[in-house]
């Protein structure tokens, strides 16, 4: 059911990501459903793929899978289905590189050296974010037994550990959704981009489906930073949008890291993530 | 020549399976001899089943892949080497074993030397003679060591005895044994040999070699760590999980820089044995511990990646050796498009790749999801400070490692079967289309392999809990790992049967690649260097990255007539072993003033000796 509001709610929060930041940078900015009229009309589009192509027309819907999978899996509002309630931390994680080992490979079938330079910083960062993202997640749930999903969360006050674990998913967040310090979602600039450039030789529904999977995984990835934050139920829906606020605004007011300095933030992330469980281990918690 | 090689190669396989199924009904087989030391004695134990299973699959892969492809001179080699394993997994005293191991190493080495009109093949096989042979050594001698202090030469007599022996005897053969079966399986820093014999064998030969023996000195490990040596101190555990983090990490690293295809699957092993070796090394220290749980959870893992990494890898190398005989090359940047070309290999190539990168839901998920469980659950165990750091270290070290072979993997796929073909050889030639043939049905049958165990665990599960539970004295207990896989896959898989049923219906229109108006031409594509730039720059540091360029100049300086470009990473470790090597040298040189080859100087020497022995004993 929560994996249904995910996947109905995903585009308006990236549109209202959009408004926001278009107004910061005081333009007029789209429409907030404009996301929606997006998908809408390049479902109904023509579906091209590069000559040669194998795999690259089903990788949408690989992708799109394990999107919705993700949501499925997320402890929104009580624990997930109990279908999905199986998930882990590790079982997510290594799901997710199984949809950007599928659209990796999908980038190289193209034959295009864009598309091949995207992949492989794709694949460069996420390698560098795994184990931050693994050792944060970890630390949230250190103390129980197992990694189980819906362990994560519940937390009722601050904690030092906490905070640290929440920086280091922070950082993660900016890389996964592709926001400005690291990669750049507005952009066809083929030098600076990331994971935009993965989707240059997709068209039409294909392209809807991407687009969906990613807005799908933007809105999970902040629903998972919010897990990491305290307060009641009724507060959750309100991180998700403070932290979506708090991103656009990073996004807005900070410029583009140089390609080769994105290893020193993303290092600087898996510091946050191991201080986090070396407080959550060998420290007491602050009052 | 090829049949009866194929043929007794799948003797082999089935009595392996058939000694694995019920190890205890089948009669230990003791052949005496004269001298009175050398009593053989084999028969299958339930530390070896796990070990038997895989020979078994795998040898019969490979036997099949083998009536097809490869040489047919190698094929009696080939059988030969896979019963010297057997044997190995089925001795049971120090003499059966240790000669077993010596027939494994030589015919292994046979193997590798094949070729040995290359100069760098005799070298390989050199290092490979020299590395295999040090660490017999060791093995020897630890089991000598623990054969007489505990009286016997048995295993059994060695394992009821090994409560009572000093702690000094069993720590040294603990370090010993690890020395010795380290080197064979490829721990870093013994690894140097690894990456430069696999690829130089035949290819059926490398699947063997990584696929099995890798595992079968894992096997001695694990027989003097639980078996022979008695109950270890948790110190060993931690310095098996510090190896195996060790080799984990440069393995992986190494393997996706790289950019020939044998020298990256050789590499990955020596990842999957670190993965291993990482399982075994928390098993330890659950045991030392007494947590009977833990123990039993890292051995399934341990157990269950030695079999998934046996039949990926093996996939793997067979796929390589495919490949090898169509295009004569294994170097990525010269390959390209081969997924239209082998069309039926294809597909297996890439579950292997995806099982390697354990990308669920394949068998290399599974077993690598139960890594990460052990050790998450080895640091919430708590038991001391030393072993949570090194257990959550050994956790981001497997997150990264994880992250990285889907890389190294998504790049051997992408770029020698996607995209178009990049040198002009194998754009010249008449269109090959590969037809079905036993080489395929081998690679098909691997890779159903994958799928099945990454689908159903269960399948493996209950046999397995036999043997852990004969170990550790209780059995594992992953209460979602039955389902998981399928929770994982329904999902994606639904979504792409919905986008073949809509391309279908609205059907998809193909289009030349838009590369801003320029021509789409093979040698623009992305290339396997290219595609790990990025890592040699992040992990300089540990590549040292050197760079050449040349430029020619032509009739202006903006219009050079030929630049050329050369790229190189240096390797620290095996730099290291050849300055060890150099340094040996120079140590034996020195010695050899003492031969002056005067016959009175060697007189001197034994009224030295003599003098020496004699104040010794007053």
């Amino acid at each position: 059911m929560s994996a249904l509001i995910i996947v109905v709610l995903a585009p308006l929060l990236h549109g209202a990501m959009r408004k926001l930041r278009a107004r910061l940078q005081g333009r007029p900015g789209p429409c907030v459903i404009q996301p929606y009229r997006d998908l809408v009309k390049l479902w109904r589009k023509e579906a091209l793929l590069p000559e040669g192509a194998r795999i690259a027309g089903y990788v949408p819907g690989l992708v799109l899978g394990v999107a919705a999978t993700f949501a499925a899996s997320l402890p929104m509002l009580g624990s997930p289905g109990a279908f999905f309630s199986s998930v882990d931390i590790v079982a997510l994680v290594l799901l997710l590189a199984a949809g950007r080992f599928a659209l990796t490979l999908a980038a190289l079938e193209t034959r295009s050296v864009f598309e091949g330079m995207a992949a492989s910083r794709e694949m460069t960062f996420a390698a560098l974010t795994e184990p931050t993202l693994l050792i944060a997640l970890f630390a949230e749930v250190a103390p129980g037994h197992g990694v189980r999903m819906d362990a994560l969360g519940g937390a009722n006050a601050f904690t030092l550990s906490g905070a640290a674990a929440f920086a280091a998913l922070f950082l993660v967040i900016l890389t996964e959704t592709a926001r400005i310090p690291i990669d750049n979602q507005e952009t066809h600039y083929e030098l600076t981009m990331i994971h935009e450039g993965l989707l240059l030789e997709f068209s039409g529904p294909h392209l809807a489906m991407l687009h969906l999977a990613a807005q799908i995984k933007q809105l999970c990835y902040l629903a998972l930073g919010a897990l990491l934050l305290p307060g009641y139920w009724w507060a959750y829906p309100l991180w998700i949008l403070a932290l979506g606020v708090a991103i656009t605004f990073v996004e807005t007011f900070s410029a583009k890291l140089r390609l080769y300095e994105i290893p020193q933030l993303l290092a600087t992330a898996f510091l946050f993530a191991a201080s986090s469980i070396a407080v959550r281990f060998f420290g007491n918690p602050l009052p | 020549m090829r049949i009866a090689g194929v043929g007794c190669t799948w003797i082999v396989a089935f009595s392996a399976l058939i000694s694995s199924m019920q190890p205890s009904v089948l009669p230990m087989v003791r052949i005496e001899s004269v001298v009175p030391f050398l009593t053989l004695t084999f028969g299958a134990s339930l530390l070896a089943a796990p070990f038997l299973v895989l020979l078994g699959l795998l040898a019969f892969g490979v036997g099949l892949w083998s009536l097809y492809r490869g040489n047919a001179s190698d094929a009696m080699f080939i059988a030969a080497f896979c019963f010297a394993m057997l044997a190995t997994l089925l001795a049971q005293d120090v003499a059966a074993f240790f000669l077993s191991w010596e027939a494994t190493a030589l015919l292994s080495a046979v193997l590798v030397g094949r070729r040995c009109g290359d100069p760098r093949v005799r070298r390989a096989t050199l290092l490979y003679l020299l590395m295999g042979q040090a660490g017999a050594l060791c093995i020897l001698t630890a089991f000598a060591m623990l054969a007489t202090a505990s009286g016997g030469a048995s295993f059994s007599a060695i394992a009821a005895a090994a409560p009572t022996l000093p702690g000094g005897v069993r720590n040294a053969a603990f370090v010993l044994a690890l020395i010795g079966f380290g080197s064979k399986a490829g721990l870093v820093p013994l690894h140097v040999w690894l990456p430069r014999a696999h690829p130089v064998a035949p290819a059926n030969a490398s699947a063997l070699l990584s696929g099995v023996m890798l595992k079968v000195a894992l096997y001695g490990l694990l027989l003097v760590v639980f078996n022979l040596a008695g109950p270890g101190s948790s110190l060993w555990g931690i310095a098996l999980l510090g190896a195996g983090a060790i080799s984990v990490l440069l393995g992986v690293l190494y393997a996706v820089v790289d950019r020939d295809m044998k020298r990256v699957f050789a590499y990955s092993s020596i990842e999957n044995v670190g993965i291993i070796v990482m399982a075994i090394g928390v098993a330890q220290i659950a045991r030392a511990n007494a947590n009977a749980p833990l123990e039993a959870a890292a051995l399934f893992a341990a157990f269950f990646h030695t079999i998934a990494h046996g039949l990926f890898k093996g996939l793997l190398f067979l796929g390589a050796g495919t490949v090898h005989e169509i295009e004569h090359t294994t170097d990525m940047e010269r390959l390209g498009g081969l997924a239209e070309r082998l069309r039926w290999s294809a597909p297996s190539f890439l579950i292997g790749c995806a099982a390697v990168s354990a990308l669920p839901p394949l068998s290399g998920f599974v077993s690598e999801w139960a890594t990460f469980q052990t050790l998450i659950a080895a640091a919430q165990a708590r038991t001391d400070a030393s072993t949570t750091v090194v257990a959550i270290a050994a956790l981001a070290v497997l997150a990264l490692a994880s992250g990285l072979a889907a890389a190294c993997f998504a790049k051997a796929f992408g770029i020698a079967f996607l995209g178009g073909p990049r040198s002009v050889n194998t754009s010249d030639t008449v269109p090959f289309v590969e037809r079905f043939d036993a080489s395929n049905a081998a690679l098909a049958l691997l890779a159903s392999a994958c799928v099945v165990l990454g689908f159903a665990p269960k399948l493996a599960w209950d046999p397995l809990a036999v043997v852990v539970s004969h170990v550790a004295g209780t059995s594992f207990a992953f209460p979602t790992l039955a389902r998981l896989p399928t929770v994982l896959a329904i999902l994606p898989i639904l979504g792409v049967i919905a986008a073949s049923i809509a391309n279908r219906a609205c059907g998809v229109r193909y289009v030349p690649t838009w590369t801003c108006g320029s021509q789409v031409t093979s040698s623009n594509q992305y290339t396997a260097t290219a595609f790990s730039k990025p890592l040699r720059t992040i992990f300089a540091f540990i590549f040292h990255p050197v760079r050449e360029e040349k430029i020619i100049q032509g009739t202006s300086a903006w219009f050079p007539r030929q630049i050329s470009y050369q790229t190189k990473s240096r390797y620290i470790v095996d730099e290291g072993a050849r300055g060890l090597l150099a340094m040996l040298f120079r140590f034996a040189r020195g010695t050899r003033i003492v031969q002056s080859g005067s016959l009175r100087l060697y007189l001197l020497y034994i009224v030295a000796a003599a003098a020496a022995a004699t104040a010794a004993a007053r």
